[in-house]
């Protein structure tokens, strides 16, 4: 198949083709490859004019300095732990919702389908307001809940209509075979419907996961304070001494960074596969 | 016989329901303490004189309202240069979008370049994507003046000019959008049957008349999705300019939502940040129920 196509295209459009995935790449690439160059680059090469591209005089300081001088570490802790347990809560949460939606006759399933809908459209900044004032009251500003349990209802629709997709491809004649044999419904969600719908649950947990990692107007508003803060918080406020240290913020953008483009680069096709359910079904 | 079957089936009808509620709970429960109950709180705040920065408050009825609406002249600046960037960024992301879906819609043999090449924007976030572009933009040090200066022009100072900062801020939401739009498009594109194409090409269509008359038309319903989406989020529109421009020079790029968390958490005024924020929340209903209605009359065609 891929042969046939081949011998189709003459070498003129096989340019094309690989023009078109240039650009692509490096429209995506760009900003990127940006901040890696400008990790290794020295303080006095950063201030030189007209600016270098890649890095003349590479150096590690600026990752030694992000970590020795920068509470990065505890930023990425925060961030781990903070996106690490709302993806779990979520995905716990959306696979049962998933699985009412889709084998159990449960009454007005299109509006819970419009409920998590308009969820999903809900305007972050006016929960911000009351949340604040009742993290506030409750003394759990710039504590991990305070993040927790509003990220896990943030990425909460996604993933529901990410796993209720696949849920629905799994037959039912498996989980009524193994009800006959003497499973309760939930011990056939658990032995039968999720190991099957592993690939679903596992796409949907890294969305979660990322919509977590990459959260920043609740994190500002909820968990400000140093100790408290994730990696996009951290590093948005942080203050050098005189100017904003670029070389610096980059080896920090680059840790902060590396970890979810590795999740996505791993399991491209199934990210794909999961943004794309929503918005093409619509 | 048929009265014995249905019976039964009716009580496992109900046995599912009650099991179908109940694993429904936890979502409606975590839904209720985080959407609901908040949201409550909001529009009852929203009616009160109430400040963080000095005790007691005092009911005042729509008074917060009519003061954000006639005379708050920094609100109704955030509401323009809100309506302002969704009217050029969502167009704009469209565009680009489509650019890089059709450019990333051909046969390669590697694929995971492209596909990264699309995913990465999506996965940075957009905090991220506001600081690594105030960089970009940057007077002395900045990728853009650099290019600006190769070329042999006067470098200008983006980001102090509000005009400029404008644009800037434009072109970053756009890069940083886009890519999301392309996967959406792009997935759209994939369903095309590819003997259209091929019929087309028999009849002797040039390659822009297929794209008017097959690729687009197929393409719409993926493209008014995408549209408003793109177009609800924007409302929101709050990360990249606070990362980029922090609102200014001045307030010339301040959104609505960096007003309205300027209101709440740095004067502390709950009262009128709840009244603020109310008012983005109806904006947001309207623009979902746009949504939803659209969906709902797809659903119903097919």
């Amino acid at each position: 198949m891929a042969g046939a196509t081949d011998m189709k295209l003459g070498l003129g459009r096989k340019k094309t083709v690989w023009i078109a995935a240039a650009i692509v790449a490096a429209n995506g690439f760009f900003p990127a490859l940006w901040i890696l160059f400008t990790s290794f680059k020295t303080e006095s090469e950063l201030l030189r004019h007209p600016i270098t591209i890649v890095p003349h005089d590479p150096t590690l300081m600026n990752f030694v300095r992000v970590f020795v001088d920068q509470p990065i570490l505890l930023f990425l802790g925060n961030s781990l732990v903070v996106a690490g347990l709302s993806t779990a809560l979520c995905i716990f949460v959306s696979a049962l919702a998933a699985y009412a939606i889709v084998r159990l006759r449960i009454p007005g399933r299109n509006v819970v389908l419009s409920v998590l809908l308009a969820v999903s459209m809900f305007p972050l900044i006016s929960l911000m307001v009351p949340l604040f004032q009742t993290m506030r009251t409750l003394g759990w500003l710039n504590t991990y809940p305070a993040l927790v349990f509003p990220y896990a209802v943030l990425s909460m629709p996604v993933c529901t209509l990410v796993m209720a997709s696949f849920f629905q491809d799994i037959p039912g004649d498996l989980e009524n075979a193994a009800m006959i044999d003497g499973c309760t419904r939930l011990g056939a969600l658990w032995h039968v419907v999720v190991p099957l719908a592993a690939p679903g649950v596992f796409t949907a947990a890294i969305l979660a996961f990322v919509n977590a990692w990459d959260e920043f107007l609740l994190a500002l508003t909820l968990s400000s304070r140093v100790t408290s803060r994730t990696l996009p918080v951290g590093i948005t406020l942080y203050q050098g001494e005189f100017a904003f240290p670029w070389p610096i913020i980059s080896a920090a953008l680059i840790v902060a960074i590396v970890p979810v483009c590795a999740l996505i680069a791993i399991f491209q096709e199934r990210v794909v596969s999961g943004l794309t359910a929503g918005g093409v079904k619509g | 016989m048929a009265a014995a079957k249905k019976y039964k089936l009716s009580k496992l009808e109900r046995d599912e329901r009650r099991l179908g509620f109940v694993l429904l709970a936890p979502a409606a429960a975590l839904l209720t303490a985080v959407v609901v109950y908040p949201i409550a709180e909001l529009l009852a705040n929203s009616l009160y004189s109430f400040r963080l920065t000095r005790p007691g408050y005092r009911f005042i009825g729509l008074e917060n309202f009519t003061f954000a609406l006639f005379e708050d002249d920094r609100f109704l600046q955030s509401v323009l240069n809100t309506a302002i960037l969704i009217g050029v960024t969502v167009p704009g992301a469209l565009v680009i979008g489509l650019g890089l879906a059709l450019l990333a819609n051909q046969p390669f043999k590697v694929k995971w370049p492209v596909r990264l090449g699309l995913l990465l924007p999506w996965a940075l976030p957009l905090v991220f994507a506001g600081l690594i572009f105030r960089w970009f933009f940057d007077y002395r040090q900045g990728f853009v003046n650099w290019l600006i200066e190769l070329a042999g022009f006067a470098p200008p100072q983006w980001l102090s000019d509000p005009h400029l900062a404008f644009v800037a801020l434009c072109i970053a939401i756009v890069w940083k959008s886009s890519s999301f739009m392309a996967l959406i498009l792009l997935a759209g594109l994939q369903t095309i049957p590819k003997s259209l194409y091929e019929a087309a090409e028999v009849d002797g269509a040039s390659r822009f008349q297929q794209f008017v008359e097959i690729t687009l038309p197929m393409l719409k319903p993926a493209i008014v999705v995408a549209l408003i989406f793109r177009t609800i989020t924007a409302i929101q529109t709050f990360d990249i300019p606070y990362a980029m421009t922090n609102g200014g020079p001045g307030s010339a790029t301040e959104t609505m939502a960096m007003y309205i968390h300027k209101t709440t958490i740095d004067f502390l005024d709950i009262g009128y940040g709840s009244a603020l924020a109310t008012l983005m929340f109806l904006i947001s209903i309207a623009a979902t129920s746009v949504y939803l209605r659209h969906t709902k009359r797809d659903g119903g065609r097919n």
